[in-house]
């Protein structure tokens, strides 16, 4: 089968964007529950979402202050910023409307759909008395088209590009939770000790990761075990280790396959010399930074080897 | 009932369906008792399955308007058009000697030009068009074949002949409607097959796929075709979608391939370069290729033109074909039929006025209020002023462009279009329709049964352009004694 270099092109960043979409609208629901449970006062600040979104710059640009009403609004009704789930929607709806030939035929009017959703519902979603039930639904829809796609895909390489992009983006948001849970509040926690083990949970679900982690570890939450479970726990499917087996996966069968999975073998490596007991949380913040940079590679690597590139 | 069939009559004019006196044409009987046993709820409840089976399908076209680019669905009518195969036979004979000649003349420009030497079209209009494109002399396409797709538009007079109206030769577009309009049909209308044979039209792209495959410069079981598209919000970006699906075919933009230092065209793809061997482009010469051509056009593909030359790939249609798509030399084409096949033409052309002949100047600029005028390269329905519906300023307006340039105008009498019963609001109405064949050019000749009928939508208008509001019908051809 042939498959154009622009094709596999856009659905690795349809696949990508959709991700990306319920990753946030996950995370910002998470983060949701999180600040009504906590007394008034020591909440933690509203920009954490901003920082594990890298969206320190796009709110800048927009806002002077940072409220819960910014923050939102900028990740749930900004159609302009790279980081906001309407963003993310429209880009993926812009990709799947030239590859429509490669997709089941439902996929474009589902991923129609939720683009219409979006429009119609998320400016009147920021308040806090319909902001989860928007969110629950856009996770849902994105798992529909996720489900769709698994179900109903050929195993050729349209469903790997698209699997490539999936698993891509999951790594990567699994380990910005995990860094800011990490490195930042924790560090300057003095005033947020108390709180400790209940933002963990919340970065546990904002990965869908709760129940999983229960079964597999416990019902205590605790940093070391959260960071081992995210990077390391191989059978769920949204842990760091799965979604890089995953990549190796598909990349294997790829012809030219040879300077990617060079990296993904690097990132193997690095995962399995990770020994969470046994490092600092500084140790930890420059493992993670070095990891999303490992991950930018591949996705260079990808991009410079099937991609549309320009003539030998 | 619903309004409008009692009482249906065509004074003056040609209707497809319904004779002058009112009562069904034979080939139209079945059909029409139907149809008029149907209540009105149940013809409204019809055409809204037909709208809804147009959403489902995904069928559109793209409109450019000031706010950007608007999928609009594709505008149908439930009231099929029905033509008898006897009927048929000739028109589509007609059709198919308008397209050998029309190559052998393109053939005969891009070579030694014996049609210009013998004086039988004057050289300037040919040579000076912009449409004559001087790289492509001395090229000799496989078959003599340079035109490959023609769709031509035909209308019927008040006594109901059909008129060739125009070639379209350069990328024309609407097949895909054509096939998707059988498709609607079907699933709306399914009693009214049950007592008709109907020619099928859905093998298009399987004839188009041979047609382009007979092109390839190398000997392969399953040759790669490719449709070009300048992308997604070009108006015909559906169709492209369609045609590149139905033949199993990559749909690919400029971007995607490219010509090597071998002087072949390869795609990128993930498993690396894949040579290509014929292009079906749906982009016009101009933006082909920036290095033979406009140098600004960024939908193109750079040296494309040079791996053509060289024979490392086919094109269709074939860069250079637009030479016979022109409005000025349409009117010599009955000349060509005699020139090149010496034959009679089988089907008329309408009789043209050129205004660069200080004649027929004459003559058009005293009648502009009975005559349609047409600018030389305009296509979509642009730049028409139908006589008879203008105001004397769009007169006074038309004669001055056409002092100012005579080469680019033509002018036509007004033809009574022909008219179908068509499903208006809430009555069935006449309305005029035009139709486009489509013609496949190969080693052999092929007209689609039937083709793409578009209807005025406007009471009264002439104007059947989907750009402009144009509808369309599903076209029969049918089998049997009639």
């Amino acid at each position: 089968m042939t498959m154009l270099s622009s094709v596999a092109e856009r659905l690795y960043w349809m696949s990508r964007y959709l991700e990306r979409a319920e990753d946030t609208a996950r995370l910002v629901g998470a983060y949701n529950h999180l600040i009504m449970d906590i007394p008034r006062g020591s909440e933690p600040a509203w920009d954490i979402m901003i920082r594990i979104l890298d969206a320190v710059r796009a709110f800048e640009d927009r806002y002077r202050v940072v409220s819960e009403q910014n923050v939102i609004r900028l990740l749930i009704a900004d159609t302009t910023a790279p980081c906001s789930i309407p963003f993310a929607i429209a880009s993926a709806r812009e990709n799947v409307r030239t590859t429509r030939d490669v997709l089941p035929e439902e996929a474009w009017e589902l991923v129609n759909e939720l683009h219409l959703y979006v429009g119609e519902a998320a400016k009147s979603s920021v308040g806090r008395r319909n902001r989860h039930p928007f969110l629950a639904e856009v996770i849902a829809r994105c798992q529909m088209i996720n489900g769709l796609l698994l179900s109903t895909l050929s195993r050729d390489h349209a469903y790997r590009f698209i699997k490539l992009g999936r698993l891509l983006e999951c790594a990567d948001m699994g380990t910005r939770v995990v860094d800011v849970g990490a490195g930042d509040i924790l560090d300057r926690a003095g005033s947020h000790a108390a709180i400790e083990p209940l933002l963990w949970s919340v970065l546990l679900q904002a990965l869908s990761a709760s129940s999983a982690y229960r079964r597999e570890v416990g019902p205590i939450v605790e940093a070391n075990d959260v960071v081992n479970f995210v990077f390391t726990q191989g059978n769920f499917p949204r842990s760091v280790k799965f979604c890089v087996a995953g990549i190796r996966e598909e990349l294997t069968p790829l012809s030219n396959h040879e300077p990617a999975l060079r990296v993904i073998n690097r990132i193997r490596r690095r995962l399995k010399g990770l020994s969470v007991e046994e490092i600092t949380r500084e140790e930890l913040h420059i493992f993670i930074d070095d990891f999303q940079l490992q991950l930018n590679a591949l996705h260079q690597s990808i991009a410079d080897t099937w991609f549309r590139i320009d003539a030998p | 009932m619903t309004k409008g069939w009692k009482g249906y009559q065509a004074v003056d004019l040609f209707d497809e369906l319904i004779t002058a006196k009112g009562g069904a044409r034979t080939a139209a009987r079945q059909a029409l008792r139907l149809l008029q046993g149907l209540p009105e709820e149940e013809m409204i409840a019809r055409r809204r399955s037909a709208d809804l089976a147009i959403r489902e399908m995904g069928i559109s076209f793209t409109v450019y308007t000031e706010g950007g680019n608007i999928d609009r669905a594709w505008p149908f009518d439930i009231i099929p058009r029905i033509i008898t195969a006897r009927e048929w036979s000739q028109v589509s004979l007609g059709l198919q000697q308008r397209s050998r000649a029309l190559n052998c003349f393109i053939d005969d420009i891009y070579n030694q030009q014996r049609i210009l030497a013998d004086g039988v079209v004057p050289a300037e209009i040919v040579l000076d068009s912009p449409n004559f494109k001087a790289p492509c002399m001395g090229m000799s396409p496989r078959y003599g074949v340079w035109a490959h797709i023609c769709g031509s538009d035909l209308v019927r007079d008040q006594s109901g002949r059909f008129f060739v109206l125009e070639d379209n030769l350069r990328v024309p577009s609407g097949v895909s409607y054509m096939v998707e309009n059988r498709e609607i049909t079907k699933r709306v209308l399914p009693e009214l097959f049950e007592n008709y044979s109907i020619l099928p039209v859905d093998d298009y792209p399987l004839r188009l796929y041979e047609t382009l495959a007979q092109l390839s410069p190398r000997t392969r079981r399953r040759p790669t075709v490719v449709v070009l598209t300048p992308g997604i919000y070009n108006s015909a970006y559906f169709e492209h979608a369609f045609l590149a699906q139905g033949m199993g075919a990559e749909l690919v933009e400029g971007p995607d391939l490219f010509v090597d230092t071998d002087d072949c065209v390869y795609m990128r793809t993930v498993d690396g370069p894949e040579r290509v061997d014929v292009v079906y482009r749906r982009i016009d010469e101009e933006f082909m290729d920036p290095e033979a051509f406009r140098a600004d056009s960024v939908l193109g593909v750079p040296g494309l033109m040079r791996a053509w030359k060289q024979g490392n790939v086919a094109i269709a249609n074939a860069p250079g074909s637009g030479v016979a798509d022109d409005k000025v030399i349409y009117a010599f084409v009955p000349e060509m039929i005699r020139y090149y096949l010496n034959e009679k033409p089988l089907v008329n052309s309408v009789p043209t006025y050129l205004c660069m002949r200080e004649k027929d100047r004459d003559y058009v600029l005293g009648n502009l209020d009975k005559l349609v005028v047409k600018p030389a390269n305009e296509s979509g329905g642009y730049g028409i002023m139908v006589g008879p519906h203008s105001t004397r300023a769009t007169h006074r307006e038309f004669a001055r462009l056409i002092e100012k340039d005579p080469r680019n105008y033509i002018a036509q009498p007004t033809l009574s279009l022909s008219t179908a019963p068509t499903y208006v609001d809430t009555s069935v109405e006449p309305r005029h329709l035009d139709l486009r064949p489509f013609i496949l050019q190969g080693k052999d000749c092929w007209v689609t049964p039937g083709g793409l009928t578009r209807v005025a939508m406007k009471k009264g208008s002439l104007v059947v352009n989907s750009s402009q509001g144009g509808g369309s019908k599903d076209t029969w051809i049918v089998e049997g004694k009639s």
